[in-house]
């Protein structure tokens, strides 16, 4: 495919500018039903693109969006974390005339006005993962969001497993109060009672997902407690570099339910017979939540049939006790920072976050 | 004395040694006073292995504080810290992308960016007499767009040699740790028992004295940007040791830290004197603190409450002269009191 010798472009992607693609390559036979006969043009707006999973996610919205011969532009922005920035790509997106948008609302509400205005003035919206407020049909085309509800859940499902008789649990999420971390919370708590015990302070130890500050959590936590069994954190490859500090207090690494990341896959390998206790539980990274919201978008756009599924489930990754859906996956020969979950190959992968 | 004036440049010059310095004597007391409280209240958080989690933080945060100090005694501030610490780690992971033969190329080039920052940074401030923080907020900037173009924003695992240098122990003691006490001796040294230093400190008490008394400023006042920028370097390349996995951010959350570190360790804003043990040890704290509130299982913003507490504490203490005060009060009501007996 064309697109994929465009995609060692991750200096231009940092600096924001829009990469305008000519996506004729796809034939039309294998168009799939979401990409419907009219002509569009497509643009993936990033609140914030500095980082491997925001890489991979874009190259896989790029991929995505090339199976659909009828989409003749493509563009990108990235809002680098700054809300201003972000509402001023969407707002010339809409200036530029750009018919399908695709949005990680990184800002929150704060970027709906930009949204509802682009939305107001003929474009397809499609906000995806983060919610952004407003309502479908009203402020934009339709929202796809993730359920982490539901991670929380295959999490919990797997706990109750492992450990029938209860557990002690030390549940890590990202910044304070991060809606994420809550509804995955909700989403054990919706399977395990009350011989289920969290260690950490109410509702998640605060990690803002920086891997020096989950060191720091972590060898707190270890300290403190002498019996932790399972490990939760919505973010895998940040506890890579922390995990070693039981080594410090001679204990085993516990049960980790996570999600994946290639470094985290890797770790396990290296570290597992070492640490008896150390079992890994993955759910997919979420990268091809894009996916989903580009299909969205293009079939809003082209006149194509939507997608059945509004919203993002993601599915069991690895489990290292009984390999289903899969067993512990490592490629050593690939960077850590990639996401075997996703359906953008590992080779691919490691071309979009630059290696 | 130089404390009865109102704009004292940091109090005594240090040459006449006094005994023990306000700062030190603070920061100890409140250190040995938050191990107390430990202890009693939260036990886990001084357990060896606790300890040997949380060093490795205090060592990098007590790095770049000395860096920040070096600035803030020639009455300057370096926002650069973010950016040249965030781009150590970068090039100290992305170039040798795991190989540790590329490790030390990679670790030559960070030092090299970091001399070129340090000397603008200089350039600026001294000779062309730009404020402080708009050029140095200015580098961080530019060392932010280095960090992009070389990483695009995305983390590298550490080679496993580095990992080893930085993230290792000797006797038990984090290899950091021991980095912290070296880099402590050698700028103690430097500060208190070289010519250089002498001068250095002599000048940010009080450039004009200074050069009324024939010392040549400017490059003294650059000069404390170079070295800060090798400190934020080293602190940064350890950063990439001890985190395995390392974001391209990671010096963001070291600024506050890293003035607090300082005014804690009784450092003049107005600069002067410099107390390097102070900021290592006030380094010290504030990891401790943080790793206390962690412990005691507070709800965040309680932690972020005590940091922000401890913070107007050491301010508190040094911003406004409470002895001078004292004994102005006390004197007063004595000469009311004798003018009553007459």
């Amino acid at each position: 495919m064309k697109l994929s010798n465009l995609k060692g472009c991750a200096a231009y992607m940092a600096l924001g500018l829009g990469i305008a693609l000519s996506a004729s390559a796809a034939s039309a036979e294998d168009a799939p039903s979401w990409c419907g006969p009219n002509k569009a043009s497509l643009a993936l707006l990033d609140g914030f693109g500095g980082n491997s999973w925001r890489l991979v996610t874009t190259a896989s919205g790029k991929e995505e969006a090339a199976k659909c011969p009828s989409i003749t532009d493509y563009y990108y922005a990235d809002g680098q974390g700054d809300t201003q920035k972000a509402i001023s790509d969407i707002n010339s997106m809409a200036a530029r005339g750009v018919d399908a948008m695709v949005v990680f609302g990184d800002a929150g509400p704060a970027i709906l006005p930009a949204l509802t205005k682009a939305y107001r003035s003929g474009a397809v919206v499609v906000p995806y993962r983060v919610n952004v407020g407003g309502e479908a049909g009203k402020n934009y085309t339709r929202f796809v969001g993730a359920d982490f509800v539901y991670d929380g859940e295959s999490w919990g499902k797997w706990i109750k497993e492992n450990f029938p008789d209860g557990a002690n649990i030390l549940f890590l999420s990202g910044p304070a109060g991060n809606s994420q971390g809550l509804d995955e919370l909700k989403g054990m708590k919706n399977i395990l009672d009350d011989s289920y015990k969290f260690l950490n302070p109410d509702p998640f130890a605060v990690t803002n997902w920086d891997p020096s500050l989950t060191q720091q959590v972590l060898s707190a936590a270890i300290a403190q407690h002498d019996n932790i069994d399972v490990i939760v954190s919505d973010f895998g490859p940040s506890l890579v570099g922390a995990l070693p500090v039981f080594a410090n207090f001679d204990r085993s690494i516990p049960a980790l339910a996570t999600s994946d990341g290639n470094s985290l896959g890797c770790f396990w390998e290296k570290t597992h017979a070492d640490n008896p206790d150390f079992k890994l539980f993955t759910v997919a990274t979420g990268n091809d939540n894009v996916r989903l919201a580009v299909q969205w978008a293009i079939a809003e756009a082209t006149g194509g049939t939507p997608p059945s599924e509004e919203i993002f489930k993601a599915p069991n990754f690895e489990d290292s006790t009984d390999g289903d859906p899969n067993p512990v996956q490592c490629r050593s020969d690939l960077p850590g920072a990639i996401y075997l979950s996703a359906q953008l190959s590992g080779d691919e992968q490691a071309k979009a976050v630059g290696q | 004395m130089a404390e009865t004036t109102p704009h004292s440049f940091g109090g005594s010059m240090g040459l006449s040694s006094m005994s023990l310095s306000k700062g030190f004597v603070t920061i100890v007391a409140s250190t040995l006073a938050l191990i107390l409280l430990c202890i009693i209240f939260a036990p886990s958080a001084v357990t060896a292995g606790s300890l040997m989690g949380s060093l490795p933080f205090a060592a990098v945060l007590g790095i770049v504080g000395l860096g920040q100090m070096l600035v803030v005694q020639q009455g300057g501030f370096d926002l650069s810290v973010p950016g040249s610490v965030s781009l150590a780690v970068v090039i100290a992971t992305h170039m040798p992308n795991g190989q540790d033969a590329g490790l030390l190329p990679a670790l030559i080039i960070a030092v090299g960016f970091a001399l070129a920052a340090g000397v603008l940074n200089g350039i600026m401030v001294a000779y062309f007499r730009l404020n402080a923080i708009v050029a140095t907020i200015g580098m961080n900037a530019l060392l932010f767009s280095a960090v992009f173009a070389i990483s695009g924003g995305v983390p590298r695992i550490t080679t496993n040699l580095l990992a080893h240098i930085a993230g290792g122990q000797t006797l038990g003691i984090p290899h950091s740790v021991l980095f912290a006490l070296a880099i402590l001796a050698l700028v103690s040294f430097g500060l208190k028992k070289t010519v250089v230093g002498r001068r250095f400190e002599a000048i940010g008490a009080n450039p004009k004295a200074a050069r009324a008394a024939g010392l040549s400023v400017k490059p003294y006042q650059a000069m404390a940007y170079v070295a800060a920028q090798i400190l934020y370097c080293t602190a940064g390349i350890l950063i990439a040791g001890i985190t395995r996995e390392p974001t391209a951010f990671q010096g963001n959350s070291l600024l506050l830290p890293s003035v607090a570190v300082v005014v804690l360790a009784g450092t003049s804003l107005l600069g002067g004197r410099g107390f390097p043990i102070s900021v290592v040890i006030a380094a010290f704290f504030l990891n401790q603190l943080s790793q206390f509130a962690l412990s005691i299982g507070v709800p965040y913003s309680a932690q972020t409450i005590v940091q922000a507490l401890a913070l107007v504490f050491g301010i508190g203490v040094y911003s406004i002269e409470w002895t001078t005060r004292f004994k102005k009060e006390q004197t007063s009501s004595t000469e009311e009191e004798n003018h009553e007996t007459v």
